[in-house]
């Protein structure tokens, strides 16, 4: 196990995340579970499962874990830079080219038409969403201040997120001292 | 300056954005409204370009905002900016590990930020949908193949790349 070891795995993963969010799993089980005997598949689970109640992207965040598993801080540095270096060199590649086939109508055209597929895409990702999240009227009340937030008061997403986190911060204090008793 | 400004909001994406994939999208909409590094067409482009690519779409996005706004190393800074929270916080929860999501101000945390996160999207979408549909010149035809793809997201399950290919079908022959 070495540095160059856990850039290369996690290099390839990088370059086969498509679609982003759960993908990560089967990928992370097939480069690093079932070639490493200090990661078990078990273990790439639990770490998904922290990664989505924790700060930051789900992919970039499970592979940290793994990476500082096998060789601690420098090993998560090393996986998360891995991760992502497909995703950047492709991006760059094709935002250098799209800056200059932008001005072609037929470029132009296309993009208005793949336009309304991000927009379904959007709306797909907001119902599957809520069909995870809205399951009470506490958590319907919270969905219409944070869309009223930002839709009508423009308020900044970080400060909806900080508000989100104290009235957490309470209730989970507010539970334990009900706990208690 | 500059340069600062964009590590510092992408920093801040990475710190306060919970839950994977367009988690991500309502804190790069009020980027284009505050600052106008891009547009929102523009964002509409780009998070087309990252469903079809490899990496988390956030990544994707921040790569593509920082190259709009200041070229390479822009996109270097900005991708950099978005991923050190993670690192940060996956060295510290590192020491806590399975206790972390049993905790109870973890779990009731959780329980807001879910459908807070669910209304900051739909707040994006939403905005998406006038600036398309009830601004400027009503399209029929965008409209129509805005509607089939809804029908048949409700139906089952399309990898992204199906929608974005039928909408630019459309495009050109529109």
């Amino acid at each position: 196990m070495n540095m160059y070891c856990i850039f290369k795995h996690f290099f390839k993963i990088g370059a086969l995340l498509l679609g982003g969010g759960y993908v990560i799993l089967p990928l992370l089980k097939a480069e690093i579970a079932d070639k490493f005997s200090e990661i078990t598949e078990d273990d790439i689970c639990e770490y998904y499962a922290i990664s989505q109640c924790m700060p930051g992207l789900i992919g970039i965040n499970t592979a940290g874990f793994v990476g500082h598993k096998l060789m601690g801080i420098k090993g998560a540095i090393c996986a998360v830079t891995a991760l992502v270096l497909p995703a950047f060199i492709a991006i760059v590649l094709i935002a250098g080219l799209l800056t200059n086939l932008a001005d072609l109508t037929i470029v132009q055209k296309a993009f208005s038409g793949i336009g309304i597929g991000v927009l379904a895409l959007v709306i797909q990702a907001i119902n599957e969403m809520r069909e995870k999240s809205i399951v009470d009227k506490y958590s319907l009340i919270i969905f219409l201040c944070a869309f009223t937030c930002l839709f009508v008061l423009k308020i900044s997403p970080a400060f909806v997120v900080i508000g989100g986190l104290i009235l957490g911060i309470m209730t989970g204090f507010y539970k334990a001292k009900a706990g208690k008793k | 300056m500059i340069y600062l400004h964009l590590f510092l909001q992408f920093f801040h994406i990475g710190i306060f954005s919970f839950g994977g994939g367009y988690a991500t999208l309502p804190f790069l909409y009020d980027i284009s409204e505050k600052f106008g590094w891009y547009t929102l067409d523009e964002l509409n482009n780009m998070l087309a370009v990252a469903s079809i690519t490899p990496g988390p779409v956030g990544i994707n996005m921040a790569t593509f905002a920082g190259f709009k706004t200041a070229g390479i190393f822009g996109s270097l800074l900005a991708t950099s900016a978005i991923i050190i929270p993670s690192i940060i916080f996956v060295i510290i929860i590192s020491k806590f590990l399975n206790k972390f999501c049993e905790n109870i101000y973890v779990k009731s945390v959780i329980s807001v930020l879910k459908p807070l996160g669910c209304g900051l999207l739909t707040a994006v979408g939403v905005h998406l949908f006038v600036n398309e549909f009830l601004s400027g010149n009503f399209n029929i035809i965008h409209f129509i193949l805005f509607c089939l793809m809804i029908f048949i997201s409700l139906k089952r399950k399309l990898p992204p790349a199906f929608y974005l290919m039928l909408g630019a079908i459309f495009g050109l022959i529109s």
